[in-house]
């Protein structure tokens, strides 16, 4: 059995059954071009999201009070809190790390001029805390270490929209209502694009002095502290200063995230994530390989004759099987390049709109090469072995 | 080079056994030109199948080439008939799609053998049969007795020592038919190829060295 003579058969025949041809691809192009698009989407997103990571930089600690372990100690008896000054004694114990930044969540309801801000969020920083977030100043002044219990704040860019809204003119001297303190607007950040790694909203933050925020917020703790590390030095030799600072301190037990661990767990969430955008997209492709089988047994079933008079002139049945599986194999891989096509012409469509990067990946073209040939194996193998099957007088004696 | 002893094949359709080959005996010698005369529904085509090897009889013993068949092995089934069997068929059976040197080419493609003279056997055999300048032309442009003629080019191609021909001429008229006719007593007298022809035709039949007729399934002696 010549090769090229098989494929040159099975394309004579294909291009002699145009229609169904074409509804066979159909059904392939769709279900090869979803898996391309969900997975190579899953990737874009993914890609998007380690870049926005790598943007905040990758010499960032994060240390935050582990509320899970303390030692010995029991949930009802509230473990120790990390004292400013402790955190304030970081760099100069800790050679390897540059700056630190720490930081307090606050609550409370937020207004101004008697109006509720809904969707501003108070949170108390220092100084470094600016340049670590790699955030600017559009207006006024951040906060400096001489803003110590002052009851200044800085706003993030869409709560100076509120507020410009709400008529404050001007923006700097304004004055807004955390819970019963008035903060007078000093600055405000510059926009940054939404849905960043930062694990706050910086536009829509209201900033205070780390010290004004631990006795004007209720319930305030510090509980994050951020640190750089210096130029130089390594995340992990850092990271083991940091945890030797602590365990000298005897205070309350801290977790110590590196970016690296951060982007592993990103990277294994993104995978998951792109397994079901994949798994999603097979679904459509098994309607596609039971559209190829349909055109298969169909094709099968008109050409009897023609395995009868094959079969006839010494074509044994694995030649039979060969030639009806490289018919459905052309059809789904002719289908998968025009559904890889497809594909990734949707999900550059679906990145454009969302302004995501757009990357092609190779190993998407690849997968839809690889599936959409296995789609053809595994949905041709039953009709070709209909037709291997098939006794050469009853398959010539059918019309 | 074929002996058939006592081969019986019959159909069950439902509850009914029909028995349509009856214990036939027969005996071809190597380079014979037999006819099989008979009359409709004997059991012609069903024998005829049956010693081409496209059909299994239900008992009895057929030898080829001093070997009993076994019919466990469906691949060297195909193989003999690629090898050493050509057919003619009365419909003449060429593939539509293919053009007639294609069609002629077309046992080779299941030869392991990879001959690059392909071409040239499958044009010298066109020739042989008058259908050089038509090697191009696909079945539906040509007539029935072209058509046949390329059939005997295709069973010819792969040089087989036995041709099975049912009702050849059937579908043509008596000119026509007497030209096929003619190349088969060519191909047997210069080549010794044993060929086996069934037909109605009496014409036919005269011209072969020897007629078996059969009647109910059985071959009289
Ligand atoms: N697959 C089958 N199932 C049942 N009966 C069959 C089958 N094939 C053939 N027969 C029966 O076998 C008998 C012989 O058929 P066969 O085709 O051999 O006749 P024939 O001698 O070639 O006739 P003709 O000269 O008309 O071609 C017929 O009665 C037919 O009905
Ligand atoms: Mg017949």
């Amino acid at each position: 059995m010549i090769v090229s003579a098989n494929l040159q058969e099975a394309a004579r025949s294909l291009l002699s059954a145009k229609q169904r041809t074409i509804l066979a691809l159909i059904g392939i192009v769709i279900g090869i071009g979803s898996v391309i698009a969900m997975v190579s989407v899953g990737r874009i997103v993914q890609d998007e999201a380690l870049r926005q990571f790598k943007e905040m930089g990758t010499d960032i600690l994060t240390i935050e009070k582990d509320f899970g372990g303390s030692p010995g100690g029991g949930p009802s008896k509230a473990p120790a809190s990390l004292k400013l000054a402790d955190v304030a004694a970081i760099p100069p114990a800790c050679p390897a790390v540059a700056v630190v930044a720490p930081s307090v969540r606050g609550s409370g309801e937020i207004s101004f001029a008697g109006k509720r801000l809904e969707r501003a969020a108070p949170m108390a920083v220092t100084a470094s805390f600016l340049d670590i977030n790699k955030l600017t100043i559009r207006e006024g002044r951040f906060l400096s270490d001489l803003d110590q219990q002052s009851q200044y704040c800085v706003i993030g860019s869409e709560v100076a929209d509120e507020l410009t809204k709400l008529g404050a003119r001007p923006l700097l001297g304004s004055r807004i209502r955390v819970g019963t303190h008035l903060l007078t607007v000093i600055g405000v950040t510059s926009e940054v694009p939404t849905g960043g790694m930062r694990r706050f909203e910086p536009n829509e933050m209201i900033y205070v002095h780390i010290t004004t925020g631990l006795r004007i917020f209720a319930n305030a703790e510090l509980s994050t502290i951020m640190a750089r590390v210096r130029p130089g030095a390594t995340n992990d030799l850092a990271r083991e200063q940091l945890a030797a600072y602590f365990s000298r301190l005897k205070g309350p037990q801290v977790r110590i995230t590196s970016p690296e661990e951060i982007i592993a767990q990103m990277e294994k969430q993104m995978q998951m994530f792109t397994l079901l955008l994949g798994a999603i997209g097979s679904i459509s492709l098994i309607v596609g390989g039971v559209g190829v089988m349909n055109v298969m047994l169909v094709s099968v079933t008109e050409r009897r004759r023609e395995i009868g008079i094959r079969r006839a002139l010494g074509a044994k049945r694995g030649d039979i099987r060969g030639q009806f599986l490289i018919e459905s194999v052309i059809l789904s891989l002719v289908g998968g390049l025009f559904g890889i096509v497809v594909g990734v012409g949707a999900s550059w469509l679906i990145a454009h709109f969302a302004q995501w990067q757009f990357s092609l990946s190779l190993g998407a073209i690849l997968l839809g090469v690889g599936v959409s040939s296995g789609v053809g194996i595994f949905f041709g193998f039953y009709p070709a072995r209909q037709a291997a099957l098939l006794d050469p007088i009853v398959a010539l004696k059918s019309d | 080079m074929l002996t058939l002893r006592d081969i019986r094949k019959s159909y069950r359709i439902g509850p009914t056994e029909v028995d349509v080959l009856k214990g036939v005996n027969l005996e071809v010698q190597q380079g014979e030109l037999l006819s099989i005369m008979g009359q409709s529904g004997c059991g012609k085509s069903t024998l005829m199948n049956v010693i081409g090897l496209l059909d299994r009889p239900t008992s009895g013993s057929f030898m080829l080439d001093g070997a009993e068949v076994s019919y466990t092995d469906d691949d060297a089934l195909s193989e003999i008939r690629n090898q050493r069997i050509g057919f003619v068929f009365q419909q003449y059976f060429l593939l539509s799609r293919l053009t007639a040197l294609e069609n002629v080419a077309l046992p080779l493609i299941y030869r392991s053998t990879t001959g690059t003279d392909h071409h040239h056997r499958c044009m010298d055999l066109l020739k042989r049969v008058g259908m050089a300048d038509r090697a191009h032309h696909r079945p539906n442009e040509l007539s029935g007795g072209q058509q046949q003629r390329v059939a005997i080019a295709r069973a010819l191609v792969g040089s087989p020592s036995l041709i099975l021909a049912d009702e050849p001429t059937g579908a043509l008229d008596t000119q026509v038919g007497g030209e096929i006719m003619d190349l088969f007593k060519i191909l047997n007298a210069e080549e010794g190829i044993t060929v086996v022809i069934i037909t109605h035709d009496p014409g036919i039949a005269r011209q072969c060295k020897r007629v078996a007729r059969m009647q109910d399934g059985v071959i009289l002696p």
